[in-house]
C-alpha cells in the first residue's frame, strides 16, 4: 500500500470544458511511505494544485487519488485523509488561527474531536518535536517566520499525520528561518519515519530528498533521485529550472574542459572532486 | 505609533486573575461594567474604583501596561467631561459669555470621567488576563444556551477568535504600507479632514486586497486541519470551576451590596 497514489489525474480549475486550461494533465506517481520527496517545477506549473489533490481539498476531474487506498472523491474518508496528510503553506502569518503557540497546536486535534487530556500530550510532543515547546504560551503573531513556520508544522503533527506536504514552506523566511525549517522537516522524517512531500524552488532544498519530481505544464517530466535529476543540467534550464550551485560550478568547468564527476549536488562534494582534480594536475607535471 | 493600542491584547501569566475561570470573569466584568453606574457618591465611587484597583494588583501586570491602555479612551474622556462642565446648573464659579462653570458641574465632570476610566479599566483587565481563545470559548459556553434559538453561537466565537488573532497582524501590515506609501511620497500628516481621509485611501485598498487573500488562505488552512464547524469538536483546555471562582464571585457580590448601602447612607452628587 503506497502512501499516495496519484493515477492519471486531470484538472482544471473552472469544469466546464474548453473554458480554462488544464491544470494537470494526466499526472502519474506515487510517494512510497516514509520517502522524502521534493517536487519541482516552474510558477503556475501546477504544484500547488496537485499537492491539494493529496489531502482532498481538491478532487480530480478524471483519474484518481488514492492515500492509504482511500480514494479522496470519497467523502467519508474526508477527514481520515486530511489527518493523514497535514498540509503546511507558504505564508506563516495566514495559517495560524490562534493567538497562542499552544492552542494553534490544539486547533487540529480539536477538531478531530480527540479526548481533552490526549490533546494536551499531543500538543506538547508536537511542541517539542519542532522545538517550540519554550515558547507554548506566546503569542503567535510575535514570533519569527521559522518559528511561525515550526509552530505551522506542529500543528500538523498534533494530528499525527502519516505524510507531510509541504508548499514551498521556506519562501518567504529568511537563510535562518529556513535552515530552521528544513532541519525540522529532515529530523521529522529520519526520526519519526514521517513521509516528506517537499514543494520548493531552493534546489539546495531539493538535494536533501531521497527522490526528486520535476513537473511542467500540468505533467511529471523527470523522476529520480536528486544526483540523477540534477546531472541533466541541460535539460533541468530547459524547463525554466535552476541547479543546485556546486551543480552549476562543475557543469560550467566541465564544458571548459576540466573533467569532473557529473551530479555533483553539495558543497562538500565539489570541493572534493576540485581537490582531486587539482591533486591530478600537479601530479602529473 | 499604531503599535501603541494594546486593546484587545493577552500578556500571559500566572497570577490569581489569569487562573479564574473565564467564564467567572467574563460574568464578573458585565457585572463590574453595570455595579460602575450604582454609586450616586464619592464613597461609593471610591470603593468600585478600590476594588478595581485590587483586581489590577492581583493580576500582577505592570501598572504602566494597564495605565497605556488607558490612552486611546482620553479624547473620549475629555470630550465628555467639557460637556458636562458646562451643561450642568448650580453655583456658578465663573462666567464668561453664555459660558458657565459650576461647582456641581465639576463634580459630575470628575464622576463620569472615573465612571469610563474603571469601565475601560474594567475590561482590559479582562482582555490582559485571558486568552483570546479561552475567552471566545468561555463566551460560546455562556451563550450556548442561544443555540436553541437558533443563534450561531459557535460561528461568532470562531469569528472572535479570528478577528483578535489578526487585529496586531493587521496593524503591522497597516504601517507599513503606511511607510511605503510615505516613501512614494504620500502626505498623511497635513492639510484638511477631507485631504487626510483622501490620503487613506492608497492604505485601505492594499489593505483590504490583502485581507481578502488572508482570509482565503486561512480558510484553507483550517480546512487542511480538519475544521468543520463547531459539530463534534473538543477544547484541549477544559473549564472547571474551582473554589477560588466562588470567592470572586462572592466578593463581588458584597461590592454590590456595599455599593447600594453606601448610597443610602452619604448624600448624593449624581
Ligand atoms: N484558485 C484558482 N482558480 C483558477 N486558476 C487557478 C487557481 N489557482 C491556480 N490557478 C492556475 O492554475 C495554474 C497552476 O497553479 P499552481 O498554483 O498550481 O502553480 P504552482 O506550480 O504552485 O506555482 P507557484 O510555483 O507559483 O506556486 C496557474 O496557471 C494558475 O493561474
Ligand atoms: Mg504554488
Amino acid at each position: 500500500m503506497e502512501m499516495i497514489e496519484v493515477r492519471d489525474v486531470q484538472f482544471r480549475y473552472d469544469e466546464e470544458e474548453g473554458s480554462s486550461a488544464v491544470v494537470l494533465d494526466g499526472i502519474h506517481m506515487t510517494v512510497r511511505k516514509g520517502e522524502f520527496v521534493a517536487l519541482l517545477g516552474h510558477n503556475g506549473c501546477g504544484k500547488s494544485t496537485l499537492a491539494k489533490h493529496f489531502n482532498a481539498m481538491l478532487l480530480p476531474l478524471g483519474g484518481a487519488v488514492l492515500v492509504k487506498d482511500m480514494n479522496t472523491t470519497d467523502e467519508r474518508h474526508k477527514y481520515d485523509i486530511r489527518s493523514t496528510v497535514g498540509m503546511v503553506l507558504q505564508n506563516p502569518d495566514n495559517q495560524l488561527v490562534s493567538t497562542i503557540v499552544e492552542e494553534d497546536v490544539a486547533f487540529g486535534p480539536e477538531n478531530l474531536g480527540v479526548e481533552p487530556a490526549v490533546i494536551r500530550t499531543r500538543v506538547d510532543e508536537a511542541l517539542k518535536a519542532v522545538g517550540m515547546y519554550d515558547y507554548r504560551d506566546h503569542a503567535a503573531h510575535k514570533l519569527s517566520g521559522g518559528q511561525k513556520q515550526r509552530v505551522a508544522i506542529a500543528g500538523v503533527l498534533a494530528m499525527q499525520p502519516e505524510c507531510i506536504v509541504l508548499d514551498e514552506p521556506t519562501a518567504m523566511l529568511d537563510p535562518r528561518g529556513r535552515r530552521e525549517v528544513m532541519d525540522t522537516v529532515c529530523r521529522l522524517n529520519r526520526e519519526q519515519g514521517i513521509t516528506i512531500v517537499l514543494i520548493t524552488h531552493y534546489m539546495e532544498e531539493a538535494v536533501l530528498a531521497d527522490r526528486v519530481l520535476v513537473m511542467d505544464d500540468g505533467k511529471v517530466v523527470r523522476e529520480g533521485t536528486p544526483r540523477q535529476v540534477f546531472s541533466q543540467v541541460e535539460q533541468l534550464r530547459a524547463l525554466e529550472l535552476d541547479v543546485p550551485q556546486p551543480t552549476e560550478l562543475c557543469h560550467v568547468l566541465q564544458q571548459e574542459g576540466i573533467t569532473l564527476p557529473d551530479g555533483v549536488l553539495t558543497i562538500e562534494e565539489c570541493a572534493e572532486a576540485l581537490l582531486q582534480q587539482l591533486e591530478g594536475y600537479h601530479g602529473g607535471h | 505609533m499604531l503599535s501603541d493600542i494594546t486593546i484587545g491584547q493577552f500578556f500571559p501569566g500566572n497570577s490569581v486573575l489569569h487562573r479564574i475561570d473565564p467564564r467567572v470573569k467574563l460574568a464578573l466584568t458585565f457585572i463590574y461594567i453595570v455595579a460602575v453606574f450604582i454609586p450616586r457618591n464619592w464613597w461609593g465611587l471610591g470603593l468600585a474604583v478600590a476594588a478595581l484597583i485590587g483586581a489590577a494588583l492581583l493580576s500582577r501586570l505592570p501598572a504602566r501596561l494597564l495605565l497605556k491602555g488607558l490612552k486611546p479612551v482620553l479624547p473620549l474622556i475629555v470630550l465628555t467631561s467639557i460637556i458636562n462642565l458646562f451643561y450642568v446648573d448650580g453655583t456658578v464659579l465663573w462666567h464668561w459669555w453664555i459660558f458657565r462653570i459650576t461647582w456641581e458641574g465639576i463634580a459630575t465632570a470628575a464622576f463620569i470621567a472615573i465612571r469610563i476610566l474603571c469601565l475601560i479599566a474594567g475590561t482590559s483587565l479582562l482582555t490582559y488576563t485571558t486568552s483570546p481563545t479561552t475567552l471566545t470559548d468561555a463566551l460560546e459556553r455562556l451563550l450556548s444556551p442561544l443555540r436553541v434559538i437558533r443563534v450561531p453561537v459557535h460561528e461568532i466565537a470562531m469569528m472572535m477568535t479570528i478577528a483578535l488573532r489578526f487585529i496586531p497582524t493587521l496593524i503591522e501590515e497597516t504601517d507599513k504600507i503606511m511607510s511605503a506609501q510615505k516613501a512614494r511620497g504620500a502626505d498623511m500628516e497635513s492639510g484638511g479632514l477631507m485631504q487626510r481621509v483622501r490620503a487613506l485611501i492608497p492604505v485601505l485598498i492594499p489593505l483590504f486586497i490583502s485581507s481578502f487573500r488572508r482570509a482565503y488562505e486561512l480558510a484553507t488552512a483550517m480546512e487542511c486541519r480538519c475544521y468543520h464547524g463547531g459539530e463534534g469538536r473538543t477544547r484541549m483546555k477544559q473549564l472547571h470551576m474551582r473554589s477560588g471562582d466562588y470567592v470572586a464571585l462572592l466578593l463581588m457580590a458584597l461590592l454590590i451590596a456595599a455599593l447600594f448601602v453606601l448610597n443610602t447612607q452619604f448624600p448624593k452628587v449624581i
